[in-house]
């Protein structure tokens, strides 16, 4: 084989790689969940130092109003399709573990889309999803994302620590490590 | 420096073997880790997440056997820097982003580590460049063809 006649294999197998991308992405079975997955997602108006957007929210276990409680309070914002949230889940279990005496907690939905990438997000999905990831913390669907439009910072999960003095003390979205997580919680309830 | 070359080129498209590898079949994963650095656009995003894993091989493959050695090492050394600067900038605008390295299981997030890493793999890759083929190389035998 000649030199010639790789280079024009290579630069075909690559055109190849890259019209089936493109052609997938936009027509290919999984199409809308890359589509999701690939999208920057909301940035809320909650702000570090801020005073905590208000939302009342059904948690699996029970009502959650975040004007009532007395608690610092630890809220996610998550997607059941979001790989990120699956992998923080066990690590928010960890911390709910810890501090859930101290601490209320409340994760919420954040997205239109279900676990399978391509359905409408429901409450059965929220409750499948909990029970697939063994999700021990209070769970909630919002079917109007208004905890999302308030507090997500541009990606899943987006976690909002918020004091006693209902200001948020901490603020991050993506795959955050539980020392992250139980510094920034240490550091409100000192 | 003939076997230096080759070593160097052997790990460097062992890594990128692996990566791209371990990044096929989940593109979903893929495509959100991407998007989490919040540096392109959905529609760019999507595709990249599709196409990188077979690049990644592919690069990986021709490294191996030493094959248009110096422009797969200049390539690579490109990827490695873009991979450096988004991994930077993540840290720098505090986004803990999950870099997907290796694939979904990879939970790894975006620190100076990190970046540290990359820009040793762009110095391989460079290395690789500038001695290129090394011994071992499809390349040495097709220019003795």
């Amino acid at each position: 084989m000649t030199r010639r006649t790789l280079i024009i294999a290579t630069v075909a197998v690559l055109a190849i790689v890259a019209v089936a991308a493109v052609s997938l992405y936009f027509f290919g079975p999984q199409h809308r969940q890359l589509q999701t997955a690939a999208q920057p997602q909301i940035t809320g108006k909650a702000q570090v130092g801020q005073p905590a957007p208000s939302f009342v929210v059904a948690t699996t276990a029970g009502l959650f109003d975040l004007s009532k409680t007395t608690k610092p309070v630890f809220l996610e914002v998550f997607a059941t399709w979001c790989p990120h949230c699956q992998h923080e889940a066990p690590i928010i279990d960890r911390v709910y573990r810890k501090y859930r005496g101290s601490v209320d907690f409340a994760a919420v939905s954040g997205s239109d889309t279900a676990m399978d990438g391509t359905s409408a997000s429901s409450e059965l999905d929220v409750l499948n999803w909990a029970r697939r990831f063994n999700v021990q913390y209070p769970v909630a669907y919002d079917p109007l994302l208004n905890v999302a439009n308030l507090y997500l910072q541009g990606g899943f999960p987006t976690i909002a620590i918020i004091g006693r003095d209902k200001k948020i003390a901490y603020l991050n979205s993506g795959e955050i490590p539980y020392g992250d997580l139980t510094t920034a919680i240490e550091k409100m309830l000192r | 420096m003939a076997i230096s070359v080759l070593i160097v080129r052997v790990f460097l498209g062992g890594l990128l073997l692996v990566a791209g590898a371990m990044k096929i079949g989940h593109p979903a994963e893929l495509a959100a880790s991407i998007a989490g650095f919040r540096l392109l656009p959905a529609a760019v995003v999507g595709p990249l997440a599709l196409a990188l894993p077979y690049v990644e091989v592919l690069l990986g493959a021709y490294l191996v056997v030493g094959l248009f050695t110096r422009t797969v090492a200049a390539v690579a050394a490109f990827q490695f820097l873009c991979y450096g600067g988004a991994v930077a900038s993540a840290v720098l605008r505090h986004i803990p982003a999950n870099c997907g390295c290796f694939g979904p299981n990879d939970t790894a997030v975006a620190d100076w580590p990190h970046v540290a890493f990359d820009l040793a793999l762009a110095a391989a890759s460079g290395f690789i460049v500038w001695w290129a083929p090394g011994a071992f190389a499809v390349d040495r035998r097709m220019q003795s063809a």
